[in-house]
């Protein structure tokens, strides 16, 4: 099942690195990641850039995007730095 | 010698150090109003005060230290202080711009700059209080390290110091200014060349403002924006720039093993989350700042700076290094000695390549941290192979070959992106005026991989044409005296609130990617952009429009971020630095082999970016242009 790795603030709402999550789409998951925590990384989620092995959902099918069970999203709140 | 306009002090003084006079430099309000301050205004005096092929560690050589107008204004972020010179290490233009408090004590001794030419006979400490200038005995501190110095300098003035390294000309060394650095492009070892050791300020003098009342209500929106904005209010607060290295990593982005790959396995254990969770013990920012980006961090016992995102990315993945503690450690100890972590990162990596190809015998391995410090110590004092690296990455492959490997544009180390990741990112390096530098390139990385609205980072379409629009938007960020960051909040929290995963942002996503045209016009027609732009998008112009009093419309800051681009790209000309060209494994070696866009097509998208900037087929300033923007060569 893919990996999803979470990062920044969104690391420390769900208390982990990186889970394994059963989902067939980008929408599923986060559906899903907001059933299975009870909304506490909603306000995250919502402003979050999505990737799927690297890529920007937004420059692929955005939650629409399907999910392979090798795939990595990893999950990051808008990050500034440079 | 005054301003009609707020935002300055009216006073720029020259200091021959030769001779030991000091006088009132002219600056008139039509310089202002045509360069604004910092970075523009300085290139255009550097330009003026010295001559062609001037030496750059020779007493010819100016040392600009200059402030934009939003500096000890009460604006957000504003602490700036800009030094320009020409670069040692380049042979280029150099403009670099550092935090701390300096920049307000310098406009509160009641200047906006100082131009420091010739050579002390002796080492010397120029002291600057309520416009006065005295030029001190600085034997004592000769030789001290950065922080050493500091404390031995008056404890309520703002100071700028160099360490050995500057004293002993390394190629990139930096000044420090409390904890932070002027650290590209080796103004240190300028300094150093002059026989100054540090630069103090202070003074009581006040910032005029134009309109007080309206500069005051928006500075408190700004406030508010700034710390209410996710990027800005809350993660660089939590992680500092470090928040970058697991985003790099994912996006293909981080440079690893001297560049030869975008990702690190082990980026994760030098990222801003396991800084936060291990070593930070809080963050700090500069004087004015309400984003206190800054790190502190214990190294050995020690309360100290913590390292940021590049240097954690040429430290780290850059060498091979998953040792945190060590980034921390090196961080500090390059601060010590005033040298800039970016390229002693870029260098180390360069010089490990070689050791592994057997073009130079060395110690030096990826992976193995042992001896790091002692090299860090030798550059400094130019001993043994540190006398080597003390000339960065481009002389050493004069020397020892691996020129398609050294990772530099025009002289300068790239910084921490890996640009065939990010294709447009790799233009801004070969295009930026001072070298391989991420902010003078534009910072293109934003849109392609590190922002929350990102387009194809591997297509070439609007790649020249965003390029220039965000370089000329930085350049004017630099020439007001703002800190970059307080750009993070260009897309509105209001927008992030659309779900950057959604439907809104693929179908903006895909129109970036048409929207070279609309920059075309936007660039070839400013003044028709007569508007000042809402607060939420660019917070600047509003602001400097209470400030100073001018009229700062979108079309004429535009204009002022243009003239500064092109008034350094004519000294580079003038200086012979004008190749805009890049490694061939940044050109011709794939990033990923089976991915034949994993490149930087720099050949299809350079003379997009000329013609868009109005430059020739050489990217030489055309007559029409410079004519168009009023600036003379």
């Amino acid at each position: 099942m893919p990996t999803v790795k979470f990062f920044a603030t969104l690391r420390q709402a769900a208390g982990a690195r990186q889970i394994e999550l059963e989902a067939g789409t980008v929408k599923e998951l986060l559906n899903r990641l907001s059933t299975d925590y009870e909304g506490k990384l909603d306000r995250y989620i919502k402003i979050s850039t999505v990737l799927v092995n690297g890529k920007n959902v937004s420059n692929m099918k955005g939650q629409k995007t399907k999910l392979r069970p090798d795939d990595v999203v990893s999950i990051f709140p808008p990050l500034g730095g440079g | 010698m005054s301003s009609k306009y707020g935002g300055y002090m009216g006073k720029f003084l020259e200091i021959d150090l030769s001779s030991g006079q000091v006088r009132d430099y002219e600056v008139s309000d039509e310089l202002r109003e045509k360069y604004l301050g910092s970075k523009g205004l300085a290139a255009r005096i550097l330009y003026d005060a010295t001559e062609k092929g001037v030496d750059p560690l020779g007493p010819d050589n100016v040392l600009i230290v200059n402030t934009g107008p939003l500096v000890a204004s009460g604006a957000p972020c504003t602490s700036r202080f800009n030094v320009s010179t020409k670069s040692p290490l380049t042979g280029g233009v150099l403009s670099s711009n550092c935090g701390g408090n300096f920049g307000i004590h310098l406009k509160k001794a009641g200047l906006d700059g100082i131009i420091v030419r010739g050579k002390a006979d002796k080492p010397t400490w120029i002291h600057i209080e309520d416009g006065e200038v005295e030029l001190r005995d600085g034997s004592d501190l000769w030789g001290l390290d950065t922080e050493e110095t500091q404390k031995k300098l008056p404890k309520k003035s703002g100071k700028m110091v160099i360490g050995p390294a500057g004293e002993n000309g390394v190629l990139y060394a930096c000044i420090i200014s409390q904890e932070r650095a002027a650290g590209r492009g080796g103004a240190g070892a300028v300094m150093g060349s002059k026989n100054v050791k540090a630069i103090t300020a202070s003074g009581k003098a006040k910032v005029p403002v134009a309109n007080p009342e309206k500069f005051q209500s928006d500075v408190k929106r700004w406030i508010k924006i700034l710390q209410g904005h996710p990027s800005t209010g809350e993660m660089m607060p939590a992680y500092g720039t470090a928040a970058f290295v697991n985003r790099c990593n994912e996006t293909n982005t981080l440079p690893t093993h001297n560049f030869q790959r975008g990702s690190f396995e082990e980026a994760d254990a030098i990222s801003g989350e396991t800084l936060a969770e291990t070593l930070l013990t809080k963050n700090f920012g500069c004087t004015s700042c309400v984003i206190k980006c800054g790190r502190r961090v214990k190294v050995g016992g020690k309360d100290v700076k913590g390292p940021e995102f590049e240097t954690l990315g040429l430290l780290g993945p850059n060498i091979e290094n998953s040792d945190l503690a060590k980034i921390c450690q090196w961080n500090y100890e390059a601060d010590l000695v005033g040298i800039d972590t970016i390229s002693l990162g870029n260098t180390l990596g360069f010089a490990m390549e070689l050791t592994e190809k057997g073009l130079l015998k060395s110690d030096l391995k990826f992976g193995q941290t042992e001896g790091i410090s002692e090299i860090i110590r030798d550059i400094a004092y130019r001993r043994g192979l540190g006398a080597e690296l003390a000339e960065g990455v481009k002389r050493m492959s004069e020397k020892y070959g691996g020129k398609d490997f050294a990772m530099h544009a025009k002289g300068m180390e790239f910084a921490s992106y890996e640009p065939r990741g990010a294709v447009g990112h790799g233009l801004g390096y070969a295009i930026a005026n001072r070298g391989g530098c991420h902010i003078a390139g534009g910072y293109m990385i934003y849109f392609e991989a590190n922002g929350p609205l990102t387009m194809d980072p591997l297509t070439t379409h609007a790649k020249p044409h965003l390029t220039a629009l965000m370089q000329i938007l930085l350049d004017s960020l630099s020439d007001a005296g703002s800190c970059q960051f307080t750009a993070f909040t260009a897309v509105p929290k209001q927008a992030l609130n659309l779900k950057p995963s959604g439907l809104i942002y693929r179908i903006a996503a895909k129109a970036l990617e048409g929207f070279g045209p609309s920059i075309f016009l936007m660039l070839k027609y400013p003044k028709a952009l007569a508007f000042v732009p809402p607060m939420e998008l660019l917070q600047h112009p509003r602001v400097i429009t209470d400030l100073t009093g001018m009229k700062m419309t979108f079309g004429k800051y535009i204009e002022i971020g243009e003239r500064t681009y092109l008034i350094e790209r004519l000294f580079n000309i003038r200086e012979g630095v004008n190749q805009d060209t890049l490694p061939r494994r940044s050109t011709d070696e794939l990033q990923i082999p089976s991915d034949p866009r994993t490149r930087v097509p720099l050949a299809k998208m350079l003379p997009v970016y000329y013609r868009l900037r109005g430059l020739d087929r050489c990217g030489a300033p055309t007559p029409k242009t410079l004519a168009r923007l009023g600036v003379r060569g």
